[in-house]
């Protein structure tokens, strides 16, 4: 019995022993962690390294100082001996880790956290026994939390000797996120989603690094970045980034500190950054009284030479044209005849630039931004132009009449009787309309100078641009006997006439190209609609106004026709009332291999630039200015212009104002214009205001204001 | 451009999977079992102040707040106070913290738990639409159904000491609940372990 009950003990016992193991593996530590230092020996007064080594079971990890979503950042406690203190722990770069919708930032397989301590200078020569209490939390898919106490002996003495792990150390300490003190990096607040989500927009010279890039926030507390990250542009060394923001309470931060990320897994680098976004005065630091505005009285002389200018830009020389012809049929008419014709146009002229004034008065009004030729921007207008602008080129190719009821004129002499009072006034009003997607040298100061300013100077200056416009058609029908030098009326008129019509048609083709911007692919069903509008316009000049066949059935036909094809292909197909809504925020730049390498233009991006030490060349243009086209064609795409950009590694910004973005619109009225082009060229050096070149460009002026700004005046 | 409206698309994607609610605003009501099998609806608790506690007792964040015996006071002062407490438990049925009815029962009992219920939410739908994100990650809503606070337990992190010793942000609603005032920390990010949602 005795035996038994022995027996039994001993079986529970050793139960006992196998239980109480059990609990104590019951959860094994995945994590083995060593104190290691990078000296044997130290001097008094002198600092030393030391690290946390922690080496992890695959797929385990630790967590970095902001473990992220879940997770805890390891901790060290220190037991030091008197005369030694500790510094804070440096962390290396984590990896991110997205576990299902929490995201966390740890270190897996080995980290060695590293922490600097310093010796005073009265402690004595002997031996020093360091211990760090370490605790942290290992994770797979469960969580373990872990710890060790740790211990290290460290000699004091006259001569410092390194340590066997010093290059181990040395070794992370590579892996430290870098402190760069000439680094520039911007962050702004972007448009905020809600009152407590914002979207931050980070942007820095990202050096030899192509891709990997993100920002690992720091701990934070009332907010927390979030861990989507959109990168929205990286190349040439330019990364701009977006992270939300979230706010859990308190005020929106100040500063938000983490690191900037770039680089791939297996060499990923970071450097320690303090972002301090909203400093916009940061981002703009020219004053606005860069830009002085000149007195009113030269502005309105720019504005009346601009227009007088404006009708040799391309946009209104087949007008021009036109009218030269006009003048010649009126030669030998009564003078007072001509010069109330003169007059009427004169009136088309200020007539439509007043319309334009109240448009833009209107828009200001409605709190919105205007510029010079923002119609260009509405996809209804460009439809309404085109169709316009083919129906005047038909009607020169003397396909119909514009006058109703008409008969085909066969004598040249009869033109102007044909060019009536109605037919002047609506000269200058095309002329105007196609005046606006042009402008002339002078133009932009004087139009910039009026947009800035109330309503009766917008007034003012517009009638005296459309009055500058009119003028030298005014001085012609005063003075028709300057035009002698004209060969005498005769056959040669209707055949310029129908000349005239090309470049009409050459414009119609322009407009029509924009509007694919508006409507993508289904911009082909307004090409169809203007074959029908051709057809339309020969059947009411052959039937109704030619030959008068028919008369009333014709003219049925041409407006059923008419009625029918718009009803079909503008409002069924095209759906012009609704053209495409593209992403107009994110306009990409498109390069072409060999030429200057374009990036997106934002006032981030120029200061940037600037703050690396490079000129930066900001171009403003649009689709549907014709000048800036040809700056760019002729004075900006050359060989010249783009090897020294290259050179100087200048940086090229391009602001597509196609659409209208209010960014571009108030950055045109900070330099006092009201419209594209604007070409600013940026020196580095901070003191120095950028240079505004003039409207109309020569490769010539963009070097030298390129040496300028790079310091080389030659 | 192409990269960026993916990443985009990503974004919306993954914060529809994981709802947010709101603090000052009403909390989305729902209905759910518990481990006895009845049924609890938010709704109904309308004049009590409910806490939703994200629950996993193998998470080391969690069991620190239950061994030390201060989350069993919490939940008992808030009993006390005629409040209600639900313990919500989405961990899916596949990870081996998965607990179930049985299971849950004993560890009711061991625990000595306070709560109202422990609510089973293995498929994750309560834990989803109040977008819970680590245990402990609690919710406080009020008597009118609104959420109240939203957040960490506490302000110490930690898988070991004494919580009475932290700055219990569910002890401080309740406090400025009861007395009128307004809720001054109302959203704080949660701390702990990942809740191991079903996919």
């Amino acid at each position: 019995m005795m035996r038994y009950r022995s027996l039994r003990l001993v079986v529970l016992a050793s139960m006992v022993a196998v239980l109480s193991l059990r609990a104590m593996q019951a959860e094994p530590s995945h994590t083995q962690a060593r104190l290691v230092l990078d000296s044997d020996t130290v001097r008094p007064g002198e600092s030393f390294l030391a690290g946390i080594q922690l080496i992890m079971d695959a797929e385990w990890h630790t967590y970095w100082r902001n473990p992220g979503a879940s997770g805890m950042a390891t901790a060290i406690d220190w037991e030091l001996p008197e005369g030694v203190t500790a510094g804070p722990i440096q962390w290396p770069v984590p990896s991110k880790l997205p576990e299902d919708e929490l995201t966390t930032y740890i270190y897996e397989k080995e980290v060695v956290l590293l922490v600097p301590l310093q010796v005073a200078t009265n402690v004595a020569a002997g031996s020093l026994v360091l211990k760090a209490q370490v605790s942290w939390l290992e994770c797979k898919v469960q969580c373990i939390p872990g710890g060790a106490s740790l211990e290290a002996t460290l000699r004091v003495g006259p001569e410092s000797k390194p340590s066997a792990a010093a290059s181990q150390l040395r070794h992370w300490q590579t892996k430290l996120p870098q402190t760069q003190s000439t680094l520039d990096v911007q962050a702004t607040w972007a448009a905020p989603q809600t009152d407590k989500l914002r979207n931050l927009v980070i942007e820095w010279m990202a050096k030899d690094l192509t891709q990997g890039f993100d920002f690992y926030p720091h701990e934070s507390d009332g907010f927390e970045v979030q861990p989507n990250t959109v990168v929205t542009q990286s190349g040439n060394g330019v990364v701009r980034l977006t992270k939300g923001v979230k706010l859990l309470s308190g005020e929106w931060p100040g500063t938000i500190s983490g690191l900037l990320i770039g680089g791939t897994a297996t060499n990923r680098t970071g450097i320690k950054v303090t972002l301090q976004p909203g400093s916009k005065d940061k981002t703009s630091n020219i004053p606005d009284a860069a830009v002085p505005l000149p007195p009113l009285l030269q502005m309105l002389l720019y504005a009346f030479i601009g227009g007088i200018i404006l009708n040799i830009m391309p946009c209104v020389l087949p007008v021009i044209a036109l009218k030269i012809l006009g003048f010649v049929g009126q030669a030998r008419d009564e003078p007072a005849k001509v010069r109330r014709m003169g007059l009427v146009y004169a009136l088309g002229v200020v007539v439509s630039f007043l319309m334009l004034a109240g448009l833009v008065i209107g828009v200001k009004a409605a709190g919105h931004q205007a510029g010079w030729g923002m119609q260009f921007g509405n996809p209804q207008f460009l439809v309404i132009l085109v169709v316009v602008v083919t129906l005047v080129a038909l009607n020169l190719f003397g396909l119909f009449e514009i006058t109703p009821g008409a008969r085909v004129m066969d004598t040249a002499g009869a033109l102007a009787s044909r060019q009536g009072y109605v037919g002047a006034f609506f000269n200058g009003v095309l002329a105007t309309v196609l005046a606006t997607p042009c402008t002339a040298p002078f133009l932009g100061v004087a139009l910039g100078f009026a947009f800035a300013q109330g309503a009766a100077s917008i007034v003012l200056m517009f009638t005296v641009v459309a009055l500058g416009l009119a003028f030298p058609y005014v001085l012609l029908s005063w003075q028709p006997a300057w035009l002698r030098f004209l060969p005498r009326p005769g056959a040669w008129m209707e055949r310029f006439k129908v000349l005239m019509g090309f470049p009409l048609l050459a414009t119609a083709i322009w407009l029509y190209s924009l509007t694919l911007i508006h409507y993508g692919p289904r911009a082909w069903w307004l090409a169809l609609f203007l074959v029908v509008l051709g057809l339309a316009a020969w059947v009411y000049g052959e039937f109704v106004q030619r030959h008068r066949v028919r008369p009333v059935l014709a003219a049925a036909c041409a407006v059923g026709l008419l009625a029918v094809g718009f009803a079909y292909t503008i409002e069924g197909q095209l759906r012009w009332r609704s053209p495409i809504t593209a992403n107009a925020a994110n306009s990409s730049v498109s390069n072409k291999p060999g030429g200057i390498d374009w990036h997106p233009w934002s006032p981030e991006a120029v200061e940037l630039g600037r703050a690396n030490g490079r000129v930066v060349l900001v171009d403003f243009t649009a689709d549907w200015c014709l000048t800036c086209q040809a700056n760019k064609k002729f004075a900006l795409e050359v060989p010249e212009v783009q090897s020294r950009l290259k050179e100087l590694n200048a940086l090229a910004l391009l602001g597509d104002y196609t659409r209208l973005p209010a960014a571009i619109t108030r950055e045109l009225n900070r330099f006092g214009r009201a419209g594209v082009p604007l070409v600013l060229v940026f020196s580095p050096a901070r003191d120095q205001p950028p240079q505004v070149l003039p409207e109309a460009l020569t490769p010539g002026v963009v070097l030298g204001a390129l040496n300028r700004a790079a310091g080389r005046e030659r | 451009m192409k990269h960026a409206f993916i990443t985009l698309l990503a974004v919306a994607f993954c914060s529809t999977a994981l709802a947010e609610v709101e603090s000052g605003k009403p909390a989305p009501d729902f209905t759910a079992t518990d481990i006895h099998g009845k049924t609890h609806k938010l709704s109904d608790y309308r004049g009590k102040i409910v806490v939703l506690e994200a629950y996993n007792l193998d998470c080391p964040f969690v069991k620190n707040h239950y061994k030390t015996g201060a989350m069993q006071e919490l939940q008992k002062e808030i009993a006390s106070k005629g409040g209600i407490w639900l313990v919500v438990n989405s961990v899916h049925e596949g990870n081996s913290s998965h607990r179930n009815a049985e299971a849950a029962k004993n560890e009711w009992a061991t625990q000595k738990m306070n709560a109202t219920a422990w609510l089973d939410d293995s498929s994750g739908e309560v834990g989803k639409k109040y977008g819970m994100r680590t245990t402990p990650h609690v919710f406080v809503i009020d008597q009118q159904g609104v959420l109240a606070y939203q957040g960490a337990i506490d302000d110490k992190a930690a898988t070991n000491g004494d919580p009475r010793e932290a700055r219990n942000y569910v002890r401080e609603t309740l406090a400025k609940l009861e007395a009128g005032g307004r809720v001054q920390v109302s959203h704080t990010k949660p701390y702990g372990c990942g809740i191991k949602y079903a996919n």
